[in-house]
């Protein structure tokens, strides 16, 4: 009698756990393309002022995204694991007017009329990044140092 | 001829409204933007500067079976008086541009062109593939592959410092509510060799590695009122930490939010690829570290305050920066105003070479309105210097801004902005931008 390969029961059982897992995907609802709903101007601030309950699935608490100054200040950890949640009510270009490979003018200058908005580098920033860049420079890295270095690299030789 | 990005961007743009995309539902956002300048460096003729930008976004849904969308975005500039930077005319830039399949089912997404990546310590920019899924049981998965991005060649050389190739991705485990773990890493390809040398012909101009970083991060509640984040990453370059980033959150009332955060780099480590400032050849045994905390609270719809503190060691020196700000909102949020107050307390070790000290106070007031007709900013920052710099014991700015709602999406605005400071003992800067933003009333409103 001839002897089966060893591995033909470890790729059944791989194969009847990806089917399991694919049944059980069809169960886990994707997030909508567009907010289902039309937000007033600063009602986008707050999910939490409609939105009690956790989000979808395996998702977080929607009071965890709440646009309060400490998130807005410290967005990245919230981007860096959930921006499907994010793509929701912004467009990519919303992070791209500052998080970019190549910017044309500060983002200050293209909403000039939104001073309201977080923008890096308001005002003389050409004299303090003099100083900001030393204190800091992970803070000049996130965004220049793998990208968004055109101008950097016109004085820095 | 010159091929510029943008003009293929351009093109890209009238093809995806043929035929295929006539019954999807398109969005375009179109900003464009004149800026008039005049500049007088000393030693150089004066310039006037008038260089017209566009930025012309496109997003092109419901393609196809209603799950494939298309999304571009970039920007193109012509200067219509004398040449705004370096040595060209006109310049441009596609930021994005690719095809998106998203799936009903676990947020699965594919992902094929230009886009942006962010996974874990991974942030890149990729021409390539991209995709990601949910699975059973909390768990998560993506991963993203294709060219990198490059940037403008380093001085002296014929690259930007970075490899030809991108590879990386996370997987994740998410437990009910409270927790998130994640695992990722991103693998370029080998840097490029760099050659130049200073003034001496000897020593290197920069020194790069390669950009290779593997990392985990994390997200936990615990309890509605707390919340922790943050991310570790190693770099198997250097074989040491690279960074640790850690912040939480407590908010013991509703709009009350306490935030606490520590930061620290080994500089050597995570600015490895920073090619410009030959972070490969950095004092392994440097460190950057913050730590700080703030405080927001909402006292009413119409009133929110802040304040903040941060401590700052390096090598260099160590530095305390705190502050404090308002935010007023009325009539419905459509007026707002705001002001804040921060000091830098420095070690002079900081300081702009040839500067006595790195210490500044800033200052800052805006009020905006936006009405149904028209809508106008003022904004004020001023820089307070501690000592003098260059002569001048400030730097401040003001803008104002006016402007009026066409139509409910397009609107006609323009700035002027005066300012003293060290680089230009006059600022003066104007600008003219005219903005259309599609919306939909019906799917939640402009993005």
């Amino acid at each position: 009698m001839k002897s089966r390969h060893p591995m033909l029961p470890v790729l059944v059982i791989a194969m009847l756990l990806a089917l399991a897992a694919c049944a059980q995907m069809k169960t886990l609802p994707s997030l909508p393309d567009w907010h289902p709903e039309t937000l007033s101007v600063g009602q986008q601030m707050d999910c939490s002022e409609c939105h009690e309950d956790q989000q979808q699935g395996t998702m977080k608490a929607f009071n965890a995204f709440s646009h309060s100054p400490a998130f807005v200040k410290n967005h990245r950890f919230y981007a860096a694991s959930d921006d499907r949640l994010c793509t929701v009510c912004h467009k990519s270009s919303f992070c791209n007017d500052c998080h970019t490979n190549r910017v044309e003018m500060k983002p200050s200058y293209k909403y000039g009329y939104r001073p309201d908005r977080e923008m890096p580098h308001r005002g003389n920033f050409m004299t303090l990044h003099k100083i900001e860049g030393k204190l800091d420079p992970a803070a000049c890295y996130r965004c220049h140092g793998r990208a968004n270095n055109e101008r950097c690299v016109a004085c820095h030789r | 001829m010159k091929n510029f990005p943008f003009c293929r961007l351009s093109l890209a743009t009238m093809l995806s409204l043929s035929c295929p995309a006539l019954a999807a539902e398109v969005s375009v956002d179109s900003t464009t933007v004149v800026r008039i300048e005049q500049r007088a460096v000393s030693g150089s003729p004066k310039q006037d500067i008038a260089p017209a930008t566009q930025f012309l976004g496109l997003d092109a849904d419901k393609l196809a079976d209603g799950n494939l969308s298309l999304h571009f975005y970039g920007w193109g500039r012509y200067d219509l008086a004398d040449k705004s930077y370096n040595g060209d005319r006109g310049d441009g830039s596609l930021t994005y541009g690719y095809l998106q399949y998203r799936f009903r089912q676990a947020n699965g997404e594919v992902r094929l062109g230009r886009f942006f990546v962010h996974e874990g310590i991974a942030n890149e920019q990729v021409d390539g593939l991209s995709a990601r899924t949910e699975l059973p049981l909390g768990f998560g998965l993506s991963a993203f592959g294709g060219a990198t991005v490059h940037t403008r060649h380093l001085y002296g050389e014929n690259s930007d410092g970075k490899g030809d190739s991108l590879v990386g991705g996370r997987a994740n485990y998410r437990y009910k509510g409270m927790l998130e773990l994640g695992v990722s890493g991103v693998y370029e390809g080998n840097a490029p060799t760099l050659t130049s040398k200073l003034d001496d012909g000897i020593t290197p101009r920069y020194t790069n590695g390669n950009h290779r970083l593997i990392g985990g991060d994390i997200w936990l509640s615990p309890f509605r009122m707390v919340e922790v984040a943050g991310h570790s990453s190693y770099n198997p370059e250097t074989k040491t930490a690279a960074e640790h980033s850690y912040l939480i959150n407590i908010k013991p009332l509703k709009k009350l939010v306490l935030t606490g955060e520590f930061n620290e780099q080994r500089d050597q480590s995570y600015f490895y690829a920073w090619s410009m400032f030959s972070g490969a050849a950095l004092n392994p045994s440097d460190k950057s570290r913050s730590v700080g905390g703030n405080v927001s609270y909402g006292v009413n719809k119409a009133l929110e305050v802040t304040g903040d503190y941060k401590h700052y060691t390096r090598e260099l020196g160590n530095a305390d920066r705190y502050g404090a700000g308002v935010r007023l909102s009325f009539l419905g949020n459509a007026l707002r105003s705001g002001a804040t107050y921060h000091y830098l307390r420095a070690s002079d070790g900081f300081a702009i070479s040839g500067t006595p000290s790195a210490s500044y106070h800033e200052l800052r007031a805006y009020v905006m309105q936006d009405t149904k007709s028209f809508f106008y900013a003022v904004d004020v920052i001023d820089y307070i210097f501690r000592k003098k710099v260059f002569n001048e014991s400030s730097a401040w700015e003001a803008v104002a801004s006016l402007g009026y709602h066409i139509t409910p999406a397009l609107a006609l605005s323009g700035d002027m902005s005066y300012g003293r400071n060290p680089e230009f003992t006059e600022d003066l800067r104007g600008l003219v931008r005219l903005t259309y933003n599609m919306t939909f009333d019906l799917k939640g409103g402009k993005k």
